[in-house]
């Protein structure tokens, strides 16, 4: 935008204002996370969008869309190790009711792909609504450039760069390096390469990708949450059922609210502040309007 | 005279190569069925192994042991009595890759069937056989490398199938490249369902195995069958007083000798008396050709004398005590002496003696791995356990709810478990290199090894560790710290390091379920941690 440009929209904006103030107070009138808290996976999920003003909002007719869960490891939904299957699925359904014209759900797996896929139970409810759910494809990874801090650059999965929009979908769970993975850490699953190796700066790594991947929306599942021996669990005892899903587009906003399920303070999760840091989201909740119900 | 070929027997010619593709089909159904497809336990994938006599014999001989699941042999042998190597003929997939190569090499004329010779070179199968069973009695199993299905089926575990996957790599590869990126997305997730494991140590060497013997097939048509095959030769033993003799009409017969020649396993019609029962598969080449409609097969319920390989006893008792002398040549290996590191078997595998006497290095296990972590053995286990299955943490990981392994194994030497009983055997001890481990050398984090450990709790723990730097400086990063109570050794821990080259988390056999020796302390048999 060149300085003219910037001058004759201030102009034109300053009118609008002048004329119809409600214009930005409509933009304005959606909360900016929504967490909602109910026994049905399937209904919070769709309350939490209802709240942020509907699927609508985000997806266009015509749209293709990328849902990224947490498909990482051959685990059943009761061990939270994998994104809640109910909540793609209703995810998925919403997309179409939006005039989605496809949507794909994918994850590199860090166990044997199929076996996650299947006993996850997200490829059998994605493929009900409607969804593609292939495994990653290969071919399809492609040196990208992040313009991250750390990472410059990186193999993507492309399909996640050229959907028309991007939806997180990641599971609250404890991680023994960077505390907690939700948001931020679930990009690791949408590239390939060395992953292993991204462990050496883990906070560094999922900022500069959270940053390039600039997910539309993101959706953390904490319907069930895995408080101990993370990221893969193992047992129904590490287990909390917090019945809750938080959605926003602020990404860091989302993982600083998921950070309270653990009762650890967002301070400690390094790669928030470095996040806000660099202008990628707001940690200050009481800066944010969220809006909080039960179904 | 009437100069007619027989339609009869064009007809059964032809129905009998249908009927090898069918069953030949049926093989690489199963094969290319055996992974995970979905659900923990598969179907009895493996269930044509129980109808190989030779499996059978040798491997109860060798493990002393009767199998209930080898009762499927007997068909094969009731149908050997009654109807001849009717099964080689028309059922073996290894007769019928055989009859391909043979075919090709003959219409690409390298393959003239000019005159027939190395009538004594037939026997030769007959003493691999004596060769093999004397060893089983030693318990020497050995009935696996040159058993026709074991071949077959580890040829394309290890070699076939990994050819195919890169070949078709290849192939999408240049779909993408050609700008067909739908197609080539259809045919990478076709690929990605199968899970076809890629990545053999010995793949190359099997290969060539395979190749070599599809290759002989140059020298005279169905070479492994006529000269090597030592299930053939079982069957050929038990096939002397089958109903279906062939049967030269001296009538019609214009003795141009066209069915000897072009017989495929050199069984000889005619001169009719000169005919082997024992080596005859059926095919019905000679009857289809006959262009004077001479040569038939008439049912006769009367056995009658025939022309049988002419064993010699001095061959056979030389061949027996050869045998008997070569035993202990196989256990000239530390193998026994002291347990090795690197031989981690697979979960449920029987103590290494008892293992050793079962398993008939089919590739099974390896097939239906879904990491590609079991790899053939070459020296691991011993000159005996070559191409036993080996778990290669390095390539592969043993996948903790995962019990396909242990039930496909035909023969047991890999004991069926439960995903329950499964995830409670120990098959390895992973140790911690901190020489080249992340945090301990470099001060650097690292955990991954922590955040893949399958057991809950976790069997690596992350310890705060002071770790002097070059500069003199000391860090306290996490460290991993194994609890060998927990491990299993499943190896995922070394699959995942990030030290590429040589891990620094490793796994070694030591505390493995199945030895009562192999063992670190002995109070490390506990009960198993309550879940």
């Amino acid at each position: 935008m060149n300085r003219r440009d910037f001058l004759r929209d201030l102009a034109l904006g300053s009118v609008a204002l002048r004329f119809a103030p409600s214009l930005l107070a409509q933009a304005k009138s959606f909360p900016d996370l929504a967490v909602i808290q109910g026994d049905s996976p399937a209904l919070i999920t769709k309350e939490a969008m209802a709240v942020l003003g509907g699927m609508k909002r985000f997806v266009s007719k015509g749209d293709k869309v990328m849902i990224k869960p947490n498909i990482g490891w051959d685990r059943t939904p009761e061990l939270a190790a994998t994104t809640n299957p109910e909540v793609i699925k209703t995810l998925v359904e919403l997309c179409f009711e939006a005039g989605a014209k496809d949507v794909t759900v994918m994850d590199n797996t860090t166990n044997q792909a199929q076996r996650c896929y299947a006993r996850s139970g997200i490829a059998e409810s994605a493929k009900a609504a409607g969804a593609k759910v292939p495994f990653v494809n290969p071919y399809r990874l492609k040196k990208m450039a992040l313009r991250g801090e750390w990472l410059k650059e990186w193999d993507v999965f492309t399909e996640f760069v050229e959907a028309d929009k991007l939806i997180n979908v990641p599971i609250a769970k404890h991680h023994s390096l960077s505390r907690l993975t939700m948001g931020f850490k679930n990009w690791l699953g949408a590239i390939g390469g060395a992953r292993n190796q991204l462990h050496q700066k883990l906070d560094e790594a999922m900022v500069d990708l959270a940053a390039f991947f600039k997910p539309t929306l993101t959706v953390l599942d904490a319907y069930r949450v895995l408080m101990r021996n993370g990221p893969q669990g193992g047992r129904t005892s590490d287990v909390k059922l917090q019945k809750t899903v938080v959605a926003g587009v602020d990404y860091v906003a989302v993982d600083t609210l998921g950070a309270g399920f653990f009762e650890i303070s967002p301070n400690e999760l390094v790669y928030l502040g470095i996040g806000q840091k660099r202008g990628l989201g707001q940690m200050n909740l009481e800066k944010l309007k969220v809006e909080k119900r039960t179904v | 005279m009437k100069k007619e070929r027989s339609k009869k027997y064009r007809f059964l010619q032809i129905l009998r190569i249908l009927t090898q593709a069918g069953f030949f089909g049926l093989f690489l159904y199963l094969l290319f069925d055996t992974h995970f497809t979905g659900k923990d336990y598969i179907g009895p994938v493996e269930t044509f192994f129980h109808f190989d006599p030779l499996l059978a014999l040798a491997t109860s001989l060798a493990a002393r042991a009767i199998f209930a699941s080898f009762a499927l042999a007997a068909v094969t042998i009731v149908v050997t009595f009654v109807a001849g190597r009717f099964v080689c003929g028309w059922v073996c997939p290894l007769g019928a890759v055989q009859q391909f190569f043979s075919f090709i090499f003959r219409r690409a004329k390298l393959l003239n069937p000019k005159k027939i010779e190395w009538q004594s070179r037939l026997a030769w199968k007959y003493y691999v056989l004596i060769f093999v069973l004397v060893g089983s009695i030693f318990t020497l199993d050995l009935v696996g490398i040159l058993d026709p299905l074991s071949f077959l089926y580890r040829s394309f575990v290890t070699g076939i199938i990994p050819w195919f996957a890169r070949t078709s790599s290849s192939f999408i590869a240049l779909l993408y490249g050609l700008k067909a990126s739908s197609i080539g997305d259809a045919a990478a997730q076709f690929f990605g369902t199968l899970s076809l494991n890629q990545t053999f140590r010995q793949g190359f060497l099997i290969s060539l195995l395979f190749v070599g013997i599809a290759l002989l097939n140059i020298s005279k048509e169905r070479f492994w069958c006529r000269y090597l095959c030592p299930a053939g030769a079982l069957l050929g033993l038990l096939s002397r007083w089958n109903i279906g003799k062939v049967r030269v009409d001296e009538e019609k017969c214009i003795k141009c000798n066209l069915c000897s020649l072009h017989c495929q396993t050199q069984a000889n019609p005619y001169p009719n008396e000169e005919w082997r029962s024992s080596e005859c598969v059926y095919c019905y080449t000679c009857a289809a050709i006959c262009p004077t409609s001479a040569v038939s097969f008439p049912v006769k319920a009367t056995p009658e004398k025939i022309e049988s390989i002419n064993l010699s006893r001095r061959k056979l008792i030389f061949t027996s005590l050869l045998s008997l002398v070569t035993v202990p040549f196989f256990r000239i290996t530390p193998a026994g002496k002291r347990a090795s590191s690197k031989l981690i078997r697979p979960p449920g595998a029987l103590p290494e003696t008892q293992f050793l006497q079962k398993c008939v290095k089919c590739g099974e296990c390896m097939k239906a791995c879904p990491t590609n972590a079991l790899q053939p053995a070459l020296g691991e286990a011993g000159p005996e356990g070559i191409w036993t299955p080996v778990l290669a943490p390095k390539i592969g990981y043993c996948e903790y709810y995962c019990s396909l392994c242990t039930q496909v194994c035909p023969t047991g030497a890999i004991k069926e478990l439960t995903i329950e009983e499964k995830i409670k055997v120990k098959i390895g001890t992973a140790w911690v290199n901190k020489n080249r481990c992340i945090p301990y050398a470099l001060g650097t984090p690292c955990i991954v090894c922590e955040e893949h450990c399958p057991t809950s709790p976790k069997a690596i723990k992350l310890v705060k560790t002071q770790v002097l730097l070059p500069d003199g400086t000391v860090q306290t990063p996490l460290a991993p710290v194994v609890d060998l109570d927990l491990c299993i050794g499943c190896g995922i821990c070394e699959t995942k390091c990030p030290v590429v080259d040589d891990p620094a988390i490793y796994v070694t056999s030591v505390g493995e379920t199945r030895s009562e020796k192999n063992r670190l302390l002995l109070d490390l048999i506990k009960p198993p941690v309550p879940q």
